[in-house]
């Protein structure tokens, strides 16, 4: 078991389950993080936190607070 | 007949560009996402309908997150536009489309124009449209609104289209097991509960009381027998998809968004990594992240305040001092004039509207830096940096972009704080925006700097931005520890690609911006000159003064200057000064040379008679950190919302400046004696 987190740049893996709560849960599909769909970790900010991840097409960047609760499979 | 259509699409898919095509107006865009804080209305040109065209904020979805996504979802279900135009950045299509796939739960026609596809040709990648209206159910036009390409076939298509009362079927996006417990729910709901939300079409009212939608769910008012009804429904969905309802309903429309585009779009060759993907690595290196930053920030302020300072204002005084004013006194001294209209117009007009255009080179130049940091994709990519050291502040990276568009003026970015989803945020960085330094309190800093410290007056001005950014970290610290307390919403941002900004948005941005300056220069500045003229060259008794000490103005400078004398600048001058720039930032600098233009000297030796260094930065200290100007705090009031957070934001502001300022004088004068 591996989170969004735990990907180094330029790792690609696909999105098992979303265990973020409450709202950024809700923004987080909004943006395409679903079930299933490939995510590669770009970059991590300067300051070590947040990250930047492609996918879908676009870059989307998030905190490694809710990376964490990304659950991802091979 | 009138018609209302709506533009509707994500932030940042070039939807204001786009309305300006569209309607010919000059509103301002940036590449960053949510430019476009407030609806916007214009007359579609080239056509002989009565067409208006709404530019709604940018949203990812209609789910009611931000007061952009309820200002264009309450837009569309309230007004029902008779068409929306989904602008979609084809460049970032399946991103783009989710919010399409709700916009087709809406019972509305729509029209799709797959923006930037300059971007996605030169990509290699072509879009198949009529296999695209085939899956979606509506007509798609490819267009590019930075090019100019494709509007016409686009307000035809919108002319052919608007008014067609028939709506076709859009295609199904959910499969069949779910369509028909969406059925069944939507009759239950219909013949248990008629009344509730009764005007929203039926699939968005479905899936919005399913997903337990916050506005939704306000408006069914606990009716608890409805709850348990949705309750039912949503165990019954998780049972089919295996997924929660909320993963469920966003997998199920990015499916049907998946295979639509896989059929629809055809790679023709190989992406090769373009210029702006290795500028981008650069730009964001983990160690030359931020000097790069910094640097940018400082060569921004050096070259506009010192180089073309230097260049500019010594040719502009001259101009204004030696040509103009000497041509106005012989010209109308020949033709008689008395002394007193001779004054007016030279210690009046021209030196209060004077010193104020004499800065204008210097803020086109910052103006068109900023504008072009704006375009250019880099603000997004400083909020990401910035992250990790705002969120110790209480606010998020996001703050940070306000606080950017700020820099040229406090209004649009008190505005900008809108694109923030938490209210706690939002108020926060409201309050915190006018503490840094917008273009029109510039010119006080440079002229007290090159006054004052000579050699070293970039350095001065650029500590300026320093104690800004201080005050606005400490203050983001301490605040949202007390007076804005609250939870932390997170942190979640599309990083646009860097694009080349384009002359034309720039030159538009920089003229809109430099416009109002002069316009202001024009109206309140010239009325207040006359107006300060009067009141310091006239006593109570109407009589002319000698020297301006003993004028109406003097004695009212007097009353108040006490309150100055601890932090040095307890003189009327000074005094007035700050009273006239509650009007306009820029007022302070006219006001003190319509004062000082009867004294002997220059203005600057003037000016240093009032002032010593110590005082003088003390002064722009209390300027730059004091509560801004009337148009700013208007906004600040209408963004905060309620007089609570309003008065305590204008105390706050006020009382830190003078805090600051009271010490920067009384330590630096027993230091510098």
């Amino acid at each position: 078991m591996f989170t969004l987190k735990d990907l180094r740049p330029g790792q690609k893996a696909c999105v098992g389950s979303i265990a973020v709560e409450g709202l950024m849960r809700r923004k987080l599909m909004d943006m395409g993080v679903t079930p299933g769909v490939e995510i590669q970790v770009n970059k991590t900010a300067p300051f070590g936190d947040p990250i930047e991840v492609r996918l879908r097409g676009y870059s989307l960047s998030l905190r490694k607070k809710d990376a964490e609760n990304i659950l991802m499979v091979q | 007949m009138k018609y209302k259509i709506a533009l509707v699409g994500n932030p940042n898919s070039g939807k204001t560009t786009l309305f300006n095509c569209l309607t010919g107006s000059n509103l301002y865009v940036g590449n960053w996402p949510g430019v476009t804080v407030e609806k916007k209305e214009g007359n579609l040109r080239d056509t002989e309908k009565d067409i208006t065209l709404v530019d709604l904020p940018g949203i990812y979805s209609l789910a009611p997150y931000s007061i952009d996504e309820i200002v264009s979802r309450n837009f569309l279900l309230e007004e029902r536009p008779d068409l929306i135009i989904n602008i979609i950045d084809a460049s970032n299509i399946e991103r783009n489309l989710y919010l399409s796939t709700q916009l087709m739960e809406l019972d509305c026609p729509i029209i799709g124009a797959l923006n930037m596809i300059d971007v996605v040709q030169k990509a290699g990648v072509e879009i198949d449209i009529q296999k695209m209206e085939k899956i979606f159910g509506y007509p798609f036009i490819e267009i590019s609104a930075q090019k100019e390409t494709g509007i016409d076939e686009l307000i035809k298509l919108v002319e052919k289209t608007v008014g067609i009362k028939k709506i076709k079927e859009f295609p199904q996006i959910f499969p069949a097991e779910v369509m028909v417990l969406f059925d069944e729910f939507d009759q239950l709901v219909q013949n248990k509960y008629p009344e509730v939300l009764a005007d929203y079409p039926h699939l968005f009212r479905v899936i919005k009381l399913i997903e337990k939608d916050e506005e939704v769910l306000l408006k069914i008012h606990d009716n608890t027998d409805l709850l348990e009804d949705i309750y039912a429904v949503r165990k019954k969905i998780e049972a089919v998809s295996n997924h929660d309802v909320d993963s469920a309903i966003a997998d199920y429309r990015y499916r049907f968004i998946t295979a639509g585009i896989s059929q629809a779009t055809r790679k023709t060759r190989e992406n090769t990594i373009q210029f702006q993907e290795k500028l981008d690595k650069v730009l964001m290196n983990r160690y030359a992240a931020l000097p790069i930053f910094f640097f940018f920030m400082f060569v921004i302020y050096y070259v506009s305040i010192t180089l073309v300072g230097e260049i500019t204002i010594g040719g502009i005084e001259w101009f204004i001092n030696d040509v103009l004013m000497v041509t106005v006194a012989t010209g109308l001294g020949s033709l008689g004039a008395a002394d007193w209209i001779i004054a007016l117009i030279n210690d009046g007009i021209i030196t209060g509207v004077g010193a104020v255009l004499t800065f204008v080179p210097q803020l086109v130049v910052l103006f068109i830096f900023i504008s072009i940091l704006e375009d250019s994709g880099y603000m997004a990519r400083v909020a990401f940096i910035m992250d990790r050291i705002f969120r110790h502040f209480g606010l998020s990276g996001k703050s940070f972009i306000p606080m950017v568009v700020g820099l040229g003026c406090s209004v649009p970015g008190i505005m900008a704080t809108r694109t923030l989803e938490n209210e706690r945020e939002r108020k926060l960085t409201a309050v915190l925006t006018p503490f840094i330094s917008c273009g029109a309190k510039m010119p006080i800093y440079v002229l007290m700097a090159s006054v004052f410290f000579g050699e070293y007056q970039t350095l001065l001005v650029f500590s300026l931005y320093l104690v800004s950014l201080t005050v606005v970290f400490t203050s983001g610290f301490v605040l949202s520890k007390t007076w804005f307390k609250g939870a932390d919403s997170g942190y979640l941002l599309e990083i646009p690609p860097l694009r080349l900004p384009k002359l034309k948005n720039t030159a538009t941005q920089v003229w809109e911006r430099i416009k109002e300056f002069i316009v202001r220069a024009g109206t309140i500045i010239f009325a207040a000159s006359v107006v300060l003229w009067f009141l310091q060259s006239f006593t109570l008794g109407f009589q002319m003064v000698d020297s301006p000490e003993q004028s109406i103005l003097a004695m009212f400078g007097k009353i108040i200057a006490p309150i100055f004398i601890p932090l040095g600048f307890g003189n009327w001058v000074a005094s007035v000064a700050l009273l006239t720039g509650v009007a306009a930032k820029e007022m302070i600098i006219s006001t003190m040379s319509v004062l000082l233009s009867g004294q002997e000297g220059s203005f600057t030796v003037a000016i240093s008679q009032i002032f010593t260094p110590v005082s003088a930065y003390s002064f722009v200290i209390f300027v730059l950190l004091a509560s801004p100007c009337m148009a700013a705090i208007a906004t600040m009031k209408k963004e905060l919302g309620n007089w609570r957070d309003f008065i305590f934001a204008l105390a706050y502001q006020l009382g830190l400046a003078y805090g600051i300022a009271f010490v920067i004088y009384q330590v630096g004068s027993r230091i510098f004696v």
